[in-house]
């Protein structure tokens, strides 16, 4: 009886080694910065997703919260199971340059996504310009101010989620750029908070009492964006003040629709996950792939968010990767 | 209104004496330097966002009584929060949803308790440990993201208010009325700061101190999570990763009350009160525009002032 079914299971053995998908071995490890964030969760579906179409084992990896140490332990010990090609976010530029570096010259192609390393040794890096996601926050608010009051004119201020992220210091900045651009927008500065929800609501709440006048803020993440439109749903002034805000979580996108908040800056961190896992396997097959990629930005209002091509990116299971639907 | 009642405090229990002086001296500081500070809209607010330390505070100063500590309340009061919205979302109903997750919520006050009174581990580090496996709990259980589609009903609660006061606000009242009574005027209460003060004696007095464990890190866990469920009220959705450091900020204010991490002191009142001292100046710093980075300055500075003052009272009542 039991040398029957070890007869049995080393034919099955057999036969699945013997399959036409040789390749199964093949694995890509996708690592990001925080994995208990929502939209690390979404890089994660798109390279599930992208796993299933090729045929490739996907782990998925990284540390709890932002933790650059944290993230070089992880990066080596996926390094020394040999997968095909390596996905990562890196989590402070400067910690990941080398082990990123170590990793391409023992053979393994790496993909960077969302964040940069100070490294060139790398196969891609696909990105969104933060910068320029900010300076959309900025055009977004002025396209606001003039639709509500005929011109772009009054006090602005943002909100920072945390201090010290390069991903929010470049949104910032790109923002700072972007209202420096309107000559009667007055930019009055930020408060800096913990990224919890709640902060984000009392700040704006407290922002809005020093300078009831204020007419638009800009919040630099989900979690910001989140609080912030609690506070406006809670003193009613959606239709006042021209809340923009980076992401879109479940909080943010409910409070676009109650018109809480005015815009969405989007991001594409499912596409992220998704080209990156197409990406690194293409790498491991040799193929050549261009340095820098812009995944893009996009601001959606409520006007346009019933648009097809915005679902996707306000919810992760509605995201269509096929047919080809040009750029 | 609170104003008055916490000065009748002053006079009575001096516990309370340096942070409730403290406040007082901020907002009429504050009347003066910052224009919209007393203003219906800016006191509304301060009693919307002070709620929740307010009544975290109020559950942890429970642990704090009996010379114990909850490190937890901010993953459970995240890992409630997204178990009563996934309830919510699923479509059963405010008041089971509610209670189901109130169950939970007093389930994990309940494990703590073992931990501490059974298994005989420091509640610090039961509570620590609480503090990773709750908010883990709260990932899995939100899957990672955040948890919308809520009915409109549960929003409307945090936004409402009756005469004026927010509904928030009255529900910290009315949950420190109710643990200030427990504290004070009943049997449990005495039990809690006699097992604080002194277990050994309180054992044996013949104090059931197990089941006095039971009832402090309950009643934590159970405003935590009750904190958790008027969050997502509030923010109209559940994110796992809110209420992130509330444990600290509750302590603070505890301890800024008068309570002392020794056990065996500290009131509802203080710690209402240093929760609002807390709320009072980060409303401060952004109406006076000063940099959040001296804002965290400032509070470490207050609780090492305020400790320290009254560390010297006491040192000089016990004097005399």
């Amino acid at each position: 009886m039991f040398r029957k079914i070890t007869l049995a299971a080393s034919v099955a053995t057999m036969a699945l080694m013997a399959a036409p998908q040789a390749q199964a071995e093949d694995s890509i490890a996708v690592i990001v910065k925080a994995t208990t964030s929502e939209y690390w969760q979404i890089v994660f579906k798109g390279a599930e997703a992208a796993g299933k179409v090729l045929g490739v084992k996907v782990e998925e990896l990284g540390t709890p919260k932002d933790d650059a140490a944290g993230q070089i332990a992880v990066l080596e010990a996926a390094a020394g199971k040999k997968p095909a090609a390596i996905v990562i976010s890196p989590t402070v530029a400067e910690a990941l340059g080398d082990p990123i570096a170590a990793v391409t010259k023992a053979g393994i192609p790496v993909i960077m996504i969302d964040s940069g390393a100070k490294t060139d040794q790398f196969a891609s890096f696909l990105t969104t310009d933060n910068v320029a996601g900010g300076k959309a926050a900025a055009d977004a608010m002025a396209a606001c101010i003039k639709e509500r009051t005929g011109k772009v004119a009054g006090k602005v201020a943002f909100i920072t989620a945390m201090a010290g992220h390069e991903s929010l210091d470049s949104r910032d900045k790109g923002f700072k750029d972007g209202v420096a651009a309107y000559p009667d927008l007055k930019l009055l500065g930020n408060r800096v908070a913990n990224n919890e929800e709640a902060e984000g609501t009392s700040l704006t709440a407290d922002m809005l009492t020093k300078d009831s006048d204020l007419a638009g803020i800009f919040a630099d993440n989900a979690q910001m964006g989140t609080g912030s439109g609690a506070s406006i749903a809670e003193k009613k002034l959606g239709a006042k003040l021209c809340l923009v805000a980076f992401d879109a979580d479940k909080g943010e996108v409910e409070h676009l629709n109650d018109g809480s908040i005015y815009a969405l800056i989007l991001q594409d961190p499912y596409m992220m996950g998704y080209a990156g896992v197409f990406d690194g396997y293409a790498a491991s097959k040799g193929v050549r792939l261009p340095k820098n990629v812009d995944t893009g930005v996009g601001a959606v209002t409520k006007a346009n968010m019933s648009d097809p091509k915005y679902a996707g990116l306000m919810d992760p299971t509605k995201y269509k990767t096929a047919p080809f639907t040009g750029n | 209104m609170k104003n008055f009642s916490l000065g009748v405090q002053f006079h009575r229990l001096p516990v309370e004496t340096y942070v409730v002086a403290f406040t007082v001296v901020l907002w009429i500081i504050l009347t003066f330097t910052a224009p919209n500070f007393l203003t219906a809209d800016n006191i509304a607010n301060m009693m919307r966002s002070v709620s929740f330390s307010g009544i975290i505070a109020i559950g942890v100063l429970c642990t704090i009584i009996i010379a114990g500590i909850d490190l937890s309340v901010g993953s459970v009061a995240a890992f409630c929060g997204v178990i009563v919205a996934q309830l919510l979302s699923h479509g059963y109903g405010i008041p089971l949803s509610v209670f189901l997750t109130m169950c939970v919520g007093i389930l994990v006050g309940a494990m703590n308790a073992a931990g501490v009174g059974k298994l005989g581990i420091p509640a610090f580090v039961v509570t620590l440990a609480g503090l990773r496996v709750y908010r883990g709990f709260a990932l899995l259980a939100a899957g990672g993201m955040t948890v919308g589609g809520l009915p409109p009903e549960i929003k409307d609660f945090a936004r409402g208010s009756v005469l004026g006061i927010p509904n928030l606000f009255l529900t910290m009242i009315v949950v420190a009325i109710v643990i200030h009574y427990v504290l004070t005027y009943t049997r449990t209460g005495r039990y809690l700061y006699a097992i604080g003060s002194n277990k050994e004696a309180a054992q044996r007095q013949g104090i059931p101190v197990f089941r006095m464990t039971m009832v402090a890190y309950v009643l934590s866990a159970a405003l935590a999570t009750l904190a958790g469920i008027l969050l997502v009220s509030r923010l109209s959705v559940a994110s796992p990763s809110m209420a992130d450091g509330y444990e600290l900020q509750a302590i603070a204010a505890s301890v800024v009350g008068g309570a002392s991490l020794f056990g065996g002191r500290g009131t509802v009142l203080g710690a209402v009160a240093g929760a609002i001292l807390f709320t009072t100046m980060s409303n401060a710093a952004v109406l006076l525009n000063i940099e959040s980075f001296w804002e965290m300055v400032m509070e470490g500075l207050l609780i090492a002032l305020v400790v320290y003052l009254d560390n010297l009272q006491k040192k000089r009542l016990s004097g005399l």
